[in-house]
């Protein structure tokens, strides 16, 4: 199997600081330096301690006990925590059983044939031109409108939702001051934008996500306003980036490695197994954070209560100490254990869902487009943190390599 | 767990999350529960299931699966 090579710039050679813009259209080196010279420790000085070994980071995820999820309001203009993802076990329990029927495999399932005509919708809008911005043509509104369709939105409030997820993500701001005002402001129009929607519905129920919401008994009640809201502020924030990167750095992957591409294109039936290695190789949301709540030795290193921790999952992902050749992309890797969508019991709700999606979006963009490229001389544009290709520029047809 | 004999199949509910790649991968062994958790279809498997078996017993991120020889039952 050959080894990784792309035509998009490196960042320095010796860095092991992963959080740098210029490592994230190839982190896999920085992780491996990470992990060799400081497997717990600081990637940048005066940063969180890192954890970056994959079984020292499945740990943390597996002990929530020592190693909390539970947040402090405010940092993405929430006011409240956000559910269930700022919540232990055993309370954060109660909302996984009522939300994981919903997002359960079987019922993701049933929802493939209307995401499989919305990517078709998408793709028919671009495929006879000679290529396409991909980001924008597809990555960035296509688990969007899945996502309003799930919870019973109006499809027309696409725009207006997709600002403001960004103006949380990305908030346009020259000081770090202005970035917490538009954060607080685009938090409480999340709120009230959900409120009132939440107030229409409860007058007349329907059959969708959000109606079950107001209605259902969780752990022997009917949740409060206050607790729809913070799951829903969540899965704005939780379910549409992630999607988006992930799909972005797939697509980028294929469109540098024709051959690749190519073992898709002679064997379909490979696609689940390769969706499996894209989402280790590329780990598209790179770390979480936890807090320890007592005292704690990590590889040596002793993590005090109180202390903030980055888990690497990006790093733990390619650890060649769990992965035979972890540095080689493989579509038929077994065993293939990967963490991208974490573990423990903060498991990403919507791991089922997005595994439908990627695979229908592949599927279906294939079928249009089996021949592309990145464009001759241009670059794809890479953002940190959560991997978006903000910028990835295609072109379409035979004998691109 | 050598060769071709019959594989007893457990599953640790307890470590079990949902990350569902037991029940894509091995079907025949594997079901879904309300939750989206693995459950054991079949807790004793032959020779031509034992692959699936150890397919997704080996692609389990929570290890929940143990496989053991079943010969002697
Ligand atoms: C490929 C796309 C996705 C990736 C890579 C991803 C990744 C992750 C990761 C790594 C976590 C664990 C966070 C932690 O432990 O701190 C998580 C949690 C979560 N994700 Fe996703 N996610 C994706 C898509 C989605 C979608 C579509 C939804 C829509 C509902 C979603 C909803 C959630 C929720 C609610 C949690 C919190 C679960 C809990 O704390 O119990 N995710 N996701
Ligand atoms: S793969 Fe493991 S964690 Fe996932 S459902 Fe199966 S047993 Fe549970």
């Amino acid at each position: 199997m050959s080894s990784h090579t792309d035509n998009t710039p490196e960042s320095d050679s010796e860095s092991i600081n992963f959080f740098d813009p210029a490592a994230a259209a190839h982190p896999q080196p920085v992780f491996e330096r990470l992990r060799k010279q400081c497997p717990v420790g600081n990637a940048v000085p005066g940063g969180a301690v890192c954890i970056s070994r994959y079984d020292d980071v499945l740990f943390a995820l597996r002990h929530p006990e020592i190693f909390s999820a539970v947040m402090p309001a405010g940092l993405i203009g929430n006011v409240r925590p956000l559910i269930p993802l700022h919540v232990d076990p055993p309370e954060q329990v109660k909302y996984r059983k009522f939300l994981d029927p919903l997002f359960s495999n079987k019922n993701v399932l049933k929802m493939e044939k209307d995401v499989r005509e919305i990517a078709s919708n998408l793709v028919s809008r671009f495929a006879d031109e000679d290529g396409c911005e991909f980001n924008s043509a597809f990555a960035i509104p296509y688990p969007s409108t899945v996502f309003l369709r799930l919870m019973g939105l109006p499809e027309d409030d696409l725009e207006y939702f997709l600002g403001l997820k960004n103006a949380i993500i990305r908030p346009e701001a020259d000081s770090p001051q202005q970035e917490v005002k538009i954060r607080n402001e685009t938090g409480q129009e999340i709120y009230a934008y959900f409120d009132k929607f939440l107030d229409k519905l409860e007058k007349s129920p329907r059959d969708d996500l959000l109606s079950l919401f107001i209605t259902a008994e969780v752990g022997g009640e009917r949740m409060s306003r206050e607790e729809v809201l913070d799951i829903c502020y969540l899965f704005l924030l939780g379910g549409l980036d992630t999607v988006t990167s992930t799909l972005g750095c797939m697509v980028s992957y294929l469109a540098q490695h024709a051959d690749r591409r190519q073992s898709l294109l002679d064997d379909p039936a490979l696609l689940e197994s390769a969706i499996e290695e894209m989402l280790r190789w590329e780990t598209p949301v790179v770390q979480v954070v936890r807090t320890l709540t007592q005292d704690h030795t990590m590889g040596g290193v002793e993590l005090k209560k109180g202390d903030a921790v980055t888990l690497v999952l990006g790093s733990a992902n390619t650890d060649d100490e769990q992965f035979a050749n972890a540095q080689e992309v493989n579509f038929e890797r077994t065993p293939n254990k990967h963490i991208a969508f974490g573990g423990g019991p903060h498991r990403c709700l919507g791991s089922h869902l997005s595994r439908m999606e990627l695979r229908v979006a592949l599927e279906e963009f294939h079928k249009r487009v089996p021949e592309y490229a990145i464009k001759q001389g241009e670059t794809p544009v890479y953002s940190h943190a959560i991997r978006e290709v903000t910028y990835l520029p295609l072109q379409f047809g035979e004998g691109q390599k | 767990m050598s060769g071709g004999g019959k594989l007893k199949v457990e599953h640790d509910s307890n470590a079990c999350v949902g990350h569902g790649r037991c029940y894509v991968l091995a079907p025949d062994v594997f079901d879904e529960d309300e939750r989206g958790h693995g459950v054991v279809k079949q807790a004793s498997v032959h020779a031509e299931l034992a692959k699936q078996a150890r397919l997704a017993a080996e692609n389990c991120p929570e290890d929940a699966i143990t496989l053991r020889s079943d010969d002697d039952a």
